[in-house]
């Protein structure tokens, strides 16, 4: 059994080596330095887009939060402020093991000393950093060109309802990645079964309007739960106590969610091992 | 219990191993030894198991059957730690990432293998410079020729100066220059007492740069020991001789040639039948020198003398031709 110095010595390196790995993605989307401009483009024509389409939403059917009524616009950012964080988190993992696969780099990375989790952190270590601030910017410009009322206050409760969805975000990519390292050529098929968790989480449309039963299961759905965590927090203005038991739950089926994500990570890529075929595309 | 290695063990010790794929059959109860500073080429053709022996010992595939230890460590169940100690030259070409520098590619895997950021930056450039890249550092991977990743490679695998090396088809694409390059830097590290297996199919390659040999031929081993003892199983080797003719007629000279050569060896006009160029197989117990001097004993002029097939290709088509069934 290792004590806490073997522990120690052992996880240490392993973190360091995140720091290579954001190196790295840092200096290749340098020199793609003209796609962050059309991100921001991009986020802005999607948030203009619902600007208007919020004129025709009718604010009644809006849900509650902190006693106040929120406006459509307001909603449906605060959606895709989340939602973004979760799609490049998942999208992230399972297009860079694809991407390492395709260029020949894959099985050049596992024959160095690296653990399995250190590389799937660190191939999505430099989009944990960059969404804070992708969806900081987001929120300014879109309460400057959009007039959305947001209580910055609630900034620190996002902050936590966000670290608290990580490892179920974390957990959801290793599954899908899992399911390219294995069978390959799934990817429409995981990208069918991440829009439907992304369209069953009350990003574009408050769940009520879904079918009842349908409205239930989606309750469940830790990226719901989240979303309206975030939604209370910075529309409705509502404190700490509102937000934690929620919260709470949302990071209990995180951490079930991670642990699945790296069996299934580490099980996909010792079926490689076994078939021979580690490095195939 | 986990094992740790110690200076004794053997650099690569591999003992009954086989992989099958489905029914297909890539290695069948293949054992090698490779000591410390040693030199070990598995030689085959294409499909002969070479690059499945070195997945397995990369940890990259798992066998079927049988054991393998890496520095003493087994590679099953000591996989992170073996992968520690060992520098891989994949056989792929594309093995870096294209919009980063050479010297930004290094340093990212120095640091997967532990380096901090100040070492693996001082050890890039140190191993650029030793595969004579110096200068080319900043070039992104893209810009780079087939021959300059290959190299890139080797200065990877050299970065923390590892105890084995674990090298596919290095010299692939490589020039002359390049390929001498390599196999020198190679050499000094088994010097060093790195132990290396470096796989190949090419026979010209080992003369001379491998202490020891496997041939593998349809993941069976053929042949394993010193490359002068494959050279030996050779059978006796063909000689194209070029005679100062003199306008004499071939016939007349092949008679000529025979009577001068006696029991030494067998010749005979070469297939193009020019006048001027013979072949020549030396009998067993006799000399090439000994022909030659028969020869110009004569008054026959030899004006030059090449193998028709070097004795180690020799070998090597022989133990891999397939029997008549």
């Amino acid at each position: 059994m290792m004590d806490v110095a073997q522990v120690r010595s052992a996880f240490l390196p392993e973190m360091r080596k995140l720091s290579a790995f954001l190196r790295r993605d840092a200096l290749i989307a340098w020199s793609y330095r003209r796609g962050a401009v059309s991100d921001v483009v991009g986020m802005l024509v999607q948030a203009l887009m619902f600007y208007f389409l919020s004129s025709l939403v009718d604010p009644a059917r809006m849900p509650q939060l902190g006693g106040t009524r929120a406006g459509y616009m307001g909603f449906v950012v605060v959606g895709l402020t989340v939602a973004a964080f979760y799609q490049i988190g998942v999208t992230r993992m399972m297009g860079a093991v694809q991407n390492e696969r395709l260029v020949g780099t894959f099985e050049t990375l596992l024959v160095t000393p690296t653990a399995y989790a250190t590389l799937q952190l660190g191939f999505v270590i430099y989009d944990i950093l960059r969404i804070p601030v992708r969806t900081g910017i987001f929120l300014v410009l879109a309460t400057t060109l959009f007039g959305v009322q947001v209580h910055w206050a609630g900034m620190a409760q996002v902050a936590v309802i966000v670290l608290a969805l990580l490892p179920f975000v974390w957990g959801v990519a290793a599954v899908l990645t899992a399911a390219v390292v294995a069978f390959r050529q799934v990817a429409s098929l995981v990208g069918l079964a991440n829009f439907v968790l992304v369209l069953a989480s009350g990003t574009y449309f408050p769940l009520h309007l879904l079918p009842p039963w349908l409205a239930k299961t989606a309750a469940i759905n830790p990226l719901a739960m989240a979303l309206n965590g975030a939604r209370a927090a910075l529309l409705g203005g509502t404190g700490w106590a509102a937000i934690l038991p929620q919260t709470a739950v949302v990071f209990a089926m995180s951490i079930a969610t991670w642990i699945v994500g790296t069996f299934a990570f580490h099980f996909a890529l010792e079926r490689e091992r076994h078939t021979g075929t580690l490095g195939l595309y | 219990m986990r094992r740790v290695h110690t200076a004794v063990d053997p650099a690569v010790e591999v003992r009954g191993l086989s992989r099958h794929f489905g029914t297909r059959t890539a290695l069948r109860d293949v054992s090698i030894s490779v000591s410390r500073g040693e030199i070990h080429s598995l030689l085959g053709p294409n499909g002969a198991g070479k690059t499945t022996l070195l997945r397995i010992l990369a940890g990259l595939t798992r066998p079927s059957a049988g054991t393998a230890h890496v520095l003493g460590l087994d590679i099953l169940h000591q996989t992170a730690v073996v992968r520690g100690l060992v520098g891989v030259i994949p056989p792929g070409d594309r093995t870096f990432y294209q919009r980063l520098s050479g010297l930004e590619n290094l340093i990212f895997f120095g640091r997967l293998y532990g380096l901090g950021f100040r070492d693996a930056m001082r050890r890039a450039r140190e191993t650029l410079e030793a595969v004579g890249l110096t200068g080319q550092e900043h070039l992104m991977i893209g810009k780079y020729s087939q021959g300059m990743q290959k190299r890139l490679a080797i200065a990877r695998a050299l970065l923390t100066d590892p105890a084995v090396f674990l090298i596919d088809e290095a010299t692939h694409n490589l020039d002359p220059e390049g390929a001498r390059l390599v196999r020198e830097l190679i050499r000094n590290a088994a010097d060093r007492g790195a132990g290396v297996v470096w796989a190949t199919q090419r026979v010209e390659e080992i003369r001379g740069f491998a202490d020891t040999v496997t041939l593998l031929h349809r993941g069976e081993v053929r042949f394993t020991g010193t490359t002068a003892q494959l050279v030996s199983l050779a059978s006796p080797t063909s000689f194209l001789l070029r005679i100062r003719n003199g306008g004499m007629a071939p016939e007349l000279m092949t008679a000529q040639l025979r009577a001068a050569l006696g029991g030494l060896g067998v010749i005979a006009p070469d297939a193009g039948a020019d006048g001027e160029h013979y072949v020549m197989t030396v009998a067993n117990g006799s000399t090439l020198g000994a022909a030659i001097g028969a020869i110009s004993r004569a008054d026959l002029q030899v004006l030059s003398c090449h193998e028709t097939r070097p004795e180690i290709e020799q070998a090597f088509v022989e133990l891999t031709e397939e029997s008549p069934s």
